[in-house]
């Protein structure tokens, strides 16, 4: 199936649809995101599951397993690390059953938690097994991979390099960028001439951002993305600023109109890959799908 | 030197992240006799703030800011011994201070408990991303007269209004005084919250924690 997602890339007038946030559609639902959304897999598979399906029946190509914390590193933070498999094998489980034939699963694996020196005592070497130990577990049930909302961009390479240990099949490579008055770099200062370029070297398929910006705000770095990388780039922006309801509840206001609109500017300035993070739904990617139509 | 100058050299060794020309300024305010009240806030704070803006501007990034901070602390460390004992010896009142749970913001937090400490409170300080209960339990078991909780983004500014809320369910709210503090915190969450006050920076938290506990 891997071939499926190369055959799109390939493809001139295809554009991918991604899917939306997990987060948000989980609170909706009246569950509490607790520690961590990833042990969700396992106590409530079946809200799990009809997210993922709500995002295919959408008109998601293809979306990922909810597993962005379920590296060791980030388990071990939450001392959870004795679960790593339960935890990721429940949640290829509960993709699986939302996955119609046609449209891809995507493991999905995002930033372990803990920083290198200065900040923390990571090194590339401990990020690197940390991550192979996840992928080790997601390579049995994956079409392809997404590593995103990294800051650092020598965790991305130990993550890539992680998942070539153990997968031959495509990578998404997202870092997550801040907008400065000196243009767009991670917070760990990384410019993004720098990253795309060390993403590209490492071999990832595709090159890509998420997080932290909204739509609006990605349109200029898509456009520094599609200037700087030789790879197809893929966009998934949060839906707008949050925002604190009666002190309680972080609420994003943006329509799904106008998110979409946004990624129609991006998708025309040549970006391959579009969906969404924080605080989007399913309702954004119906509203993207019927913009690409 | 002026003791403006030494505060301005201060301020730019914590800028240029030169951690021994800052400790060495430290050492030689203690030495000089130097009122390390004004040294905490006209030249360390003074610092650490300029260090919070060129963050703000994208002009440095997180390794930098970490390192700022750190350099701050050691300082911090050097001072503190010498300044209670500048401080009267009578306890003002008890304080505990903490940054809540889900955050590791931990500078201004404990900028703020070093200046209670120099005005004579006796502060016990538990650190960055601290759970409601261990802070209520800590609370109880020090006999705090009052609660500073730091929080320094929106999503775990909702922790202090959480804290307040359990405090009130266990019927102990009334036990202690409580204010927030933090970038995202203003006077009307404070209000929201149903805390006794609000301050913006470590003076103004004095001057609230004084006014509070009426000394």
């Amino acid at each position: 199936m891997s071939e499926l997602f190369n055959e799109w890339l390939g493809n001139k007038s295809k554009i991918v649809l991604f899917d939306g946030g997990m987060g948000t559609e989980i609170i909706k639902r009246g569950i509490s995101l607790g520690k961590l959304p990833d042990l969700l897999n396992i106590e409530e598979p079946d809200v799990i599951s009809e997210i993922h399906g709500e995002y295919y029946n959408a008109g998601s190509d293809m979306v990922q397993t909810n597993t962005f914390g379920a590296s060791m590193l980030n388990l071990q933070n939450h001392k959870l690390e004795s679960r790593i498999e339960e935890i990721n094998k429940k949640a290829l489980g509960n993709i699986k059953r939302a996955c119609p034939s046609g449209k891809l699963i995507v493991g999905d694996i995002g930033p372990s938690g803990v920083f290198k020196p200065p900040i923390g005592k990571a090194t590339i070497e401990q990020w690197q097994s940390s991550f192979k130990k996840q992928a080790i577990i997601l390579e049995d049930g994956v079409n392809l991979w997404h590593v995103e909302t990294i800051s650092d961009i020598e965790e991305m390479i130990a993550a890539i390099r992680a998942i070539k240990e153990v997968s031959t099949k495509p990578i998404i490579s997202s870092m997550t960028y801040k907008h400065t008055k000196r243009g767009f770099f991670t917070v760990m200062g990384d410019p993004i001439e720098k990253c795309v370029e060390i993403q590209e070297t490492e071999g990832a398929s595709v090159i890509g951002a998420n997080c932290t910006l909204g739509s609006e705000e990605m349109i200029d770095l898509a456009k520094e993305l599609i200037n700087h990388a030789n790879k197809p780039v893929s966009i998934k922006p949060n839906a707008g600023k949050p925002r604190l309801e009666h002190g309680t509840k972080t609420v994003y206001d943006q329509l799904a109109e106008d998110f979409a609109r946004d990624i129609k500017k991006m998708i025309d300035l040549g970006v391959k890959i579009v969906g969404g993070c924080c605080g989007t739904s399913p309702e954004t990617i119906k509203a993207i799908k019927k913009l690409i139509q | 030197m002026s003791n403006e100058n030494l505060y301005q050299e201060i301020s730019e060794s914590i800028i240029n992240l030169d951690k021994d020309k800052a400790l060495e300024l430290a050492n030689s305010a203690i030495r000089e006799g130097m009122d390390l009240l004004e040294v905490i806030e006209k030249g360390f704070g003074d610092g650490i703030r300029h260090i919070g803006n060129l963050w703000d501007e994208g002009e440095i990034f997180l390794p930098e800011l970490m390192l700022g901070g750190t350099i701050l602390q050691e300082a911090l460390s050097i001072i503190l011994p010498h300044l209670k004992e500048q401080s009267q010896s009578i306890s003002m009142g008890k304080v505990v201070i903490a940054t809540i749970e889900g955050d590791i913001h931990s500078i201004g937090k404990t900028i703020v408990g070093t200046m209670l400490s120099a005005n004579g409170f006796d502060v016990r300080d538990l650190g960055a991303d601290v759970p409601v209960h261990k802070i209520i339990e800590e609370a109880e078991e020090f006999k705090a007269d009052l609660i500073g909780i730091s929080a320094l983004l929106t999503t775990t500014m909702i922790g202090q209004k959480k804290l307040i809320d359990r405090l009130k369910e266990k019927g102990i709210r009334s036990n202690f005084k409580i204010i927030l503090g933090g970038a995202p915190v203003s006077a009307g969450w404070a209000e929201e919250c149903g805390a006794d006050g609000y301050a913006g920076n470590a003076i103004d938290a004095v001057k609230l924690v004084k006014k509070i506990l009426d000394k």
